[in-house]
């Protein structure tokens, strides 16, 4: 592997319990930093759905030192970018401007006081935000796809919440939630940028070195079983398309068959341009969509993700589109793909990650990912023999463990 | 050089090598490291300006039709080759361009040029391929007709423009792009697509001599397609042009758009200002009136989208709950006539330059993004890319009176076209309102 894939990362753990993470970028003037704490899907309580999705919305409305307005033009005037989100926030600006807008990112995510003109405004755009997806049959089918497969478990609820659960919170219940739950036990703080990583971690620990307080409690999630049968909704909308989510349950980051699982979404359903089985089969050879895909690994996280086979297309052809998934679904399960297939996927899978190692963002997420997920910093250097080293028979025994035929949740809504 | 940027002027332009061959293919090389990755772009001169009524969306069209195979390359190859040398591809069409882009390790990506000097003129475009590939754009078309803001931001610029091809969306009319024949698409490839209307960027770890001279082995020879036409002038709009559309959707809308002018005219840096001090920011005019203060609408986007041909400025606007649209569109006119009268407070402007700046610098982080910023320039500006240089100076040079004085030639409500987009089980246009969830995109298309 060439030494120019070698990243320069940095770590220091804080007495806190707050991990700081500094990746080297020296070909850039700009920088970036994130702050993802661990926070987690089940502390947000069932009949507050919507809350933690709310807080990391209204980061950025007023601070203890700045309002909404000040806020925003103070990140604004050293041409930087800021937002907050359910687990802290990013921000990213020029080198020049690091020092401010690490503070103004500190500011943000740990001093936000929610006020309450502030709050019912952003909730009032939530709401909207929420009727604008149930005008689309999209988002109609994919939040429903989600609570077919999650059922009462919290990934099951809308991240938004619902019109109800959303009017029902207060400002007080979100300072409760950031009280409660913004921790530094757990998590991370990844900036990368010009700034060689000693100094940047020197100066990350100057800025959340007092981050303090007890380590939080986490709710126990209980596990997500696989439907009994397969079943079939179809949420009617008068549309020109209509949207068909079809799958499970699937599996975690840190499960042994992600590297094996991702060579099968290639050569299933993700591959680039039109290489997968499906977009050469339902777009490129019968044209029947515009966007098509099928995949285990891309939803992969802390917690269970989903295997999710995804298609748009006239209503004529839901039935036909639904077929050729269970084709394909069917066939990866049953014979290897060909030595050629895999050969294929591999070049472009080694060929391609270095990609994700251009921009400030996806390298502070890279190193967020590589510790949250126990890959280790040389992850990148041992990546491409990961991958070499999986045999066709491999892809075959991992899809049959992981792909149920028999028992797939299938969602539409749109055009009938 | 002032302090404040870090010597950002000195650096937007990087060190371009030309390369310009016989036949007016032009080629723009810039050597970057250490990361071993290569984008290579290759720039059409050709969208849907230069369609003709009846074959409207053939670019767009045409575009995906690239990627199924040449006499070289058969189809899938493309896309396999591609995805073999672990690299992405794709491509785009919009009112003047169609642009095609390879990122890729940087061992391997000379297969790029080959794949783009090959489609050049070899597209095979297969009568079969045309029909299923028909089909899947087809698709696209109904995917935006249900999209909220697609039709509504396309109304627009179809009142805006009444005799100029930028009336036409890219992806065509329904009727054209049904009616279509491959031998309408075969000419239309056979007179626009040849070196003296396209250029190609390349950026990253390459060996510059070395490409060079494979960019003159491979592309030296192919013959000229025909030089681009004028298109029929837009006149001056005499009056307010007015449209509401109903919609499926249970959210209303609003889009204004006033015409502008050409891509690199001073005019367009003073709108870019402009566009930033009315919205797309928290501390923008219309943002802090409408959502902050009257808490009236939930999202402002404003749209500077300036063209070869002279482009538009567009306003959009999503609707709370129970807004009144005649309301929001007062506010609108209340807050354009201060920004006419009043410029861009002192303050406001130091905080949009830096913005402007270092969206700039941004754009140098990804190779891709490095490629897309030279060609926009190179295609868009009479100095092409070495405009570059002067941006920023541009912006920075731009006097309270200029801002002023654009914002009152352009944002003249006797040349707006509005554009209302209310649920079509609504009585009233002024009832409910809700949010969004996408913004508009612009006249873009993508391949996927």
């Amino acid at each position: 592997m060439s030494d120019s894939l070698r990243l320069s990362i940095a770590e220091r753990e804080l007495p806190s319990g707050l991990t700081l993470l500094a990746v080297h970028n020296p070909r850039v003037r700009t920088f970036a930093c994130a702050v993802s704490l661990d926070i987690r899907p089940g502390d947000e309580p069932e009949d507050r759905s919507g809350l933690a999705h709310l807080v990391g919305e209204c980061l950025d409305e007023g601070t203890s030192h700045h309002d909404a307005l000040g806020l925003a033009a103070a990140v604004e005037r050293i041409g930087a970018s800021m937002e907050g989100n359910a687990r802290g926030g990013v921000v990213m600006g020029p080198a020049a401007s690091q020092k401010e807008a690490l503070d103004l990112l500190r500011e943000m995510v740990l001093e936000p006081e929610f006020p309450g003109r502030e709050v019912r405004r952003v909730q009032a755009e939530i709401v909207t935000e929420i009727r604008a997806e149930e005008d689309d049959p999209r988002s109609v089918a994919a939040r429903r796809f989600r609570r077919e497969i999650y059922g009462d478990h919290p990934l099951g609820r809308p991240p938004h919440g619902t019109l109800r659960s959303l009017g029902k919170l207060k400002p007080k219940d979100l300072r409760a939630f950031h009280d409660a739950w913004f921790r530094p036990a757990g998590g991370f703080v990844a900036a990368a940028g010009p700034m060689e990583p000693e100094r940047l971690l020197d100066q990350l620990t100057k800025v959340f070195g007092r981050f303090r307080g007890k380590p939080a409690k986490h709710v126990p999630m209980a596990d997500v079983d696989l439907a009994a049968t397969s079943r079939d909704a179809h949420l009617p909308m008068s549309r020109e398309q209509v949207h068909v989510f079809l799958g499970h349950i699937g599996i975690r980051r840190t499960h042994p068959d992600f590297y094996v699982l991702s060579l099968m979404d290639h050569v299933l359903g993700t591959g680039p341009g039109f290489t997968s089985r499906v977009s050469k089969k339902l777009r490129d050879e019968q044209g029947l969509c515009y966007a098509v895909s099928a995949g285990i690994t891309a939803s992969a996280g802390e917690e269970p993700g989903t295997f999710t086979a995804y298609i748009g297309t006239s209503p004529e052809h839901r039935q036909k589109a639904i077929d050729g998934f269970l084709t394909e679904i069917r066939r990866i399960r049953s014979e290897p793909p060909s030595p050629q297939e895999l050969q294929d996927v591999k070049d472009y899978l080694t060929g391609s990650f270095v990609f994700g190692l251009e921009r400030n963002t996806n390298l502070a997420a890279y190193a967020i990912r590589a510790r949250r997920f126990g890959l280790g910093f040389d992850f990148l250097q041992r990546y491409p023999d990961v991958v070499r080293a999986i045999t066709p028979e491999q892809v075959r025994e991992a899809a049959e463990r992981h792909l149920h035929p028999d028992r797939l949740v299938v969602v539409s809504a749109g055009a009938s | 050089m002032s302090e404040r940027d870090g010597g950002i002027e000195t650096a937007m332009l990087p060190d371009v090598e030309i390369v310009e061959l016989e036949n007016g293919f032009r080629a723009l090389l810039v050597e970057r490291g250490p990361l071993p990755v290569v984008a290579s772009l290759l720039w059409y001169r050709i969208g849907a300006r230069d369609e003709k009524t009846g074959e409207t969306g053939v670019s767009h069209f045409l575009e995906h039709m690239m990627f199924k195979g040449t006499d070289r390359f058969p189809k899938g190859q493309i896309d396999l080759l591609t995805s073999k040398m672990g690299g992405s591809n794709n491509a785009f069409t919009d009112n003047d361009s169609t642009a095609y882009y390879f990122a890729m390790a940087a061992d391997r990506w000379e297969t790029a040029l080959e794949i783009e000097a090959s489609r050049m003129r070899e597209c095979l475009l297969d009568p079969r391929e045309f029909a299923s590939e028909k089909n899947v754009v087809l698709e696209e078309l109904a995917m935006g007709e249900d999209d909220p803001w697609r039709p509504l931001y396309q109304a627009t610029e179809s009142l805006i423009y009444q005799v100029h091809p930028y009336h036409h969306p890219v992806i065509g009319w329904r009727q054209d792009l049904e009616r279509l024949s491959v031998q309408q698409m075969r000419d239309y490839y056979a007179r626009h697509y040849g070196p003296n209307r396209a250029f190609l960027v390349v950026v990253g770890a390459i060996d510059k001599a070395r490409t060079a001279a494979r960019i003159r082995e491979l592309f030296g020879s192919l013959p000229r397609a025909s030089e681009r036409e004028e298109p029929i002038r837009e006149p001056v709009p005499v009056g307010e042009r007015r449209a509401c559309l109903r919609t499926p959707h249970s959210v209303t809308r609003l889009c204004i758009g006033f015409p502008t002018c050409r891509m690199g005219e001073r005019d367009d840096y003073a709108l870019d200002v402009i566009a930033h001090d009315l919205g797309n920011s928290k501390n923008s005019r219309l943002y802090r009136r409408l959502v902050l203060k009257e808490e009236l609408v939930t999202e402002v986007s404003v749209m500077n989208e300036t063209r070869q041909d002279p482009g538009a400025i567009f306003f959009l606007f999503e609707l709370r709950d129970g807004a009144s649209l005649a309301r929001v569109e007062a506010i609108v006119r209340e807050e354009i006539g201060k920004q006419i009268e009043e410029g861009v407070g002192k303050k406001d402007l130091e905080r949009i330059r830096a913005q402007i700046r270092s969206s700039f610098l941004f754009q140098d982080e990804a190779v891709l993004d490095l490629a897309m910023k030279l060609a926009r320039f190179e295609a868009g500006t009479p100095e092409g890319f070495r405009t570059l240089a002067t941006v920023l100076p541009t912006y920075d040079s731009l006097t309270q009176k200029e801002l002023r004085e654009a914002a009152a030639k352009y944002l003249d409500f006797d040349r707006a076209a509005i554009v209302t987009a209310v649920p079509a089980a609504a009585k009233a246009p002024s009832r409910k309102g809700r949010a969004p969830a996408r913004k508009a995109e612009g006249a873009r298309r993508k391949r996927r």
